[in-house]
C-alpha cells in the first residue's frame, strides 16, 4: 500500500509547507504545491490511480466549497450591475492575450482558446491583506475589485465548460454545436435552480429531524457529489456542477449551519485540497519550464498584463479616474485555486500539453508574489500624488 | 432479587417526562421582548447596541419584522479585529463583510430558525445535535421570539423536579 505513504506525506509536508508559506507572509497553496514538487523529484515518480482520483475530489471540493461558503445569491444579484461592464473588459483583454499567445506559437485552435480562457479568473485572497493592511478595503476601487472577481471566476467556469464540450467534439463547433453546449448550460442551471427553490429547503427541513449521525452533513456532501455527477450528464464538468451546488445550497440555513459548514471545510480543506494541490506539483515538468524559456516568460508577463489593461481600461469606462483604474488593474492581478483547477482539466482532457502546463503554474506562482507588492505600490503612488497635489 | 415496583415507577415517570416535554411549546417560555437590528443600521448603531445589552447574538429584522440574518459576537470582534485577521480569513466573503457599513453586509443571512410551536424536547434534541447555542422563533417569515440553551436548561429542570 505504497499510496498511503503518499498520501500521508502529501498532506503532511504540505500542511508544513503551507505554514511556512503562511508565516512568510504568502498563501500556503505555494507550500503545497511545492510539495508535491518535492514528492515528485524525491518519491512520487508515477502518478497512481488513487491519488489522481483524490485530485480530482480536492478539485470538486475546492469549486463546491467556494459555491457553498463564498457566494451569496443575493449579492451577486445586487453587485451584477455595477460589477458587469468593468469585469467583461479585464476578461476579453486578459483572454485575448492569452489566445494571441497560443496562436503567436503555433498551437491548436482549442489550445489558444484554453488558454485564454485560464488567463480569465481572479483570486481575491492574495490581496486582501494588501487592501485591509492600506485601508482600501472599502475603497472605490477595493470594493470593486471584490465585486468582480467573484465575477471573474464565475465568467471563467462557464468559459471552461465551453471548451472541454469543445473538446469532446475534438474540432471547432459549428454555430449549431455552440448553440446546443449553451443550450445544456441553461438546461443544467435551471434544473439546479428548480432544486434550490422546490426541493433543497424542503429537503434539509426534514434531514435535521433524522436521528442518524451526520445527516445534514452527509446531504450536503450528497448534494456536492449529486451536483457534479449531474453536470457530467449534461456533459458539463463535474467541477462545473460542484459549484453551482455549492451556490444553490449558499441560503439553505440548515446547510449553513456553521456546526456543518466546518466540518464540509475540514474535509475539503484537510484532505482533498491540499492533495490537489500537491497532485499539480507532483504533475509539473519541470524539463519543460527550462527549455520553453521564452514561452513561460511570455505566459507570466501577457496573463499579469492582460488583467492590468483590461482592468485598468474596465474601470476608465466606469469613470474611475487614473490612479483608481491603476488600483483596480494590479488589484484583478492575482490568480490561485480556480486557474489551477482549469488547467488540471485542461492537462487530464488532454487538451493543453506539459509546457502550456508548467508555465500557467508558473505565471500562478509569480501573480501570487507580485500582486500584493505591486498593488501596495500603486495604492502608495496614488496617496503620495495626492499629497503632493494638496 | 428484581425491584420490579422500582422499574414500573421509573418507566411510569420516564414516559410522563416524555409526554410533558413534548407538550411543552417554545412560545410558552421564549423570549418575547427582544432587542433587535435593524438591517439599515450603521457599524457605528451595531456597536452602541453590542456596548449597551450584552447578549451575545442580536436578530437582524427588517421594517417588516421579517427576520433576515443575524450579528453576533464573533463577528464583531472579527470587523473590530480586521488588521489582525489570519490568511485564512481572507476569502472574499469576509473582506465583503470587513468592507460591509450596515447590519445587511455584516450579517448571517439564512440563520436556522424555528416555530413557536416546536415542542420542548425537539429544541433541546436539537440543540445538541447541531451544537446550536440560541434559536431565533419565526411564524409567518417575522420574529417572534428567541430561545437560548440557557432557557431551555431551565425549563427541562422545573420540568424534572415537577414529577
Amino acid at each position: 500500500m505504497e499510496v498511503l505513504l503518499h498520501i500521508l506525506l502529501i498532506l503532511l509536508l504540505a500542511k508544513l509547507f503551507g505554514e511556512v508559506f503562511e508565516r512568510a507572509g504568502f498563501p500556503s497553496i505555494l507550500g503545497e504545491l511545492l510539495s508535491g514538487m518535492v514528492l515528485g523529484i524525491l518519491l512520487i515518480h508515477q502518478e497512481s490511480e488513487i491519488l489522481k482520483f483524490l485530485a480530482e475530489m480536492g478539485a470538486i471540493f475546492l469549486l463546491f466549497t467556494a459555491g457553498y461558503k463564498e457566494v451569496h445569491l443575493r449579492d451577486l444579484k445586487e453587485s451584477s450591475a455595477k460589477a458587469s461592464v468593468v469585469t467583461v473588459v479585464q476578461i476579453v483583454v486578459a483572454f485575448s492575450f492569452g489566445a494571441a499567445i497560443g496562436v503567436y506559437f503555433h498551437l491548436s485552435a482549442l489550445e489558444s482558446i484554453f488558454i485564454g480562457v485560464a488567463f480569465s479568473p481572479t483570486s481575491i485572497g492574495v490581496v486582501v491583506r494588501t487592501l485591509i493592511d492600506m485601508d482600501y478595503l472599502s475603497s472605490k476601487p477595493g470594493s470593486m475589485i471584490l465585486t468582480s472577481s467573484i465575477f471573474d471566476d464565475i465568467i471563467g467556469i462557464f468559459l471552461l465548460s465551453i471548451v472541454v464540450t469543445m473538446a469532446t467534439y475534438e474540432q471547432f463547433p459549428s454555430g449549431v454545436q455552440v448553440l446546443i453546449i449553451l443550450l445544456k448550460m441553461v438546461a443544467f442551471v435551471a434544473i439546479m435552480f428548480s432544486l434550490r427553490k422546490w426541493v433543497f429547503s424542503r429537503l434539509f427541513d426534514q434531514i435535521h429531524r433524522m436521528h442518524v449521525k451526520e445527516s445534514i452533513f452527509a446531504f450536503v456532501i450528497v448534494i456536492a457529489l449529486f451536483s457534479a455527477y449531474l453536470a457530467e450528464v449534461f456533459g458539463l464538468h463535474a467541477v462545473i456542477g460542484a459549484f453551482i451546488g455549492g451556490v444553490m445550497l449558499s441560503d439553505v440555513s440548515h446547510a449553513k449551519i456553521e456546526h456543518v459548514q466546518s466540518k464540509v471545510t475540514g474535509l475539503a480543506y484537510g484532505i482533498f485540497v491540499p492533495i490537489f494541490f500537491a497532485f499539480i506539483g507532483i504533475s509539473l515538468n519541470i524539463a519543460s519550464l527550462q527549455t520553453i524559456g521564452l514561452f513561460s516568460v511570455l505566459v507570466v508577463v501577457l496573463a499579469l498584463l492582460g488583467k492590468l489593461i483590461g482592468g485598468f481600461l474596465g474601470s476608465r469606462l466606469i469613470g474611475f479616474d487614473n490612479y483608481d483604474s491603476l488600483i483596480f488593474g494590479v488589484g484583478v492581478m492575482p490568480r490561485a485555486g480556480v486557474e489551477l483547477v482549469l488547467i488540471s482539466i485542461g492537462k487530464e482532457m488532454g487538451i493543453i500539453g506539459d509546457e502550456v502546463f508548467s508555465a500557467i503554474v508558473l505565471m500562478v506562482a509569480v501573480s501570487i508574489f507580485v500582486s500584493p507588492v505591486l498593488l501596495k505600490k500603486a495604492i502608495q503612488f496614488k496617496n503620495r500624488t495626492n499629497s503632493n497635489n494638496t | 432479587m428484581v425491584d420490579h415496583d422500582g422499574d414500573e415507577d421509573r418507566i411510569r415517570s420516564e414516559r410522563s417526562f416524555a409526554e410533558m416535554c413534548s407538550e411543552m411549546f417554545i412560545k410558552d417560555f421564549m423570549t418575547k421582548d427582544l432587542v433587535t437590528i435593524s438591517e439599515n443600521d450603521s457599524i457605528d448603531q451595531i456597536l452602541e447596541t453590542f456596548d449597551k445589552y450584552h447578549f451575545h447574538t442580536y436578530p437582524v429584522v427588517n421594517e417588516d419584522n421579517v427576520l433576515v440574518g443575524t450579528i453576533d459576537q464573533n463577528i464583531i470582534l472579527k470587523i473590530l479585529l480586521v488588521h489582525r485577521a489570519p490568511r485564512i480569513e481572507h476569502t472574499h466573503l469576509n473582506a465583503v463583510v470587513f468592507q460591509g457599513d450596515t447590519a445587511k453586509t455584516i450579517m448571517i443571512p439564512h440563520p436556522v430558525s424555528i416555530s413557536p410551536n416546536e415542542t420542548l424536547c425537539d429544541t433541546a434534541d436539537m440543540i445538541l445535535k447541531h451544537k446550536i447555542d440560541r434559536f431565533c422563533i419565526v411564524e409567518d417569515g417575522k420574529l417572534v421570539g428567541m430561545i437560548c440553551k440557557p432557557d431551555i436548561i431551565k425549563e427541562v429542570y422545573k420540568l424534572r423536579g415537577s414529577y
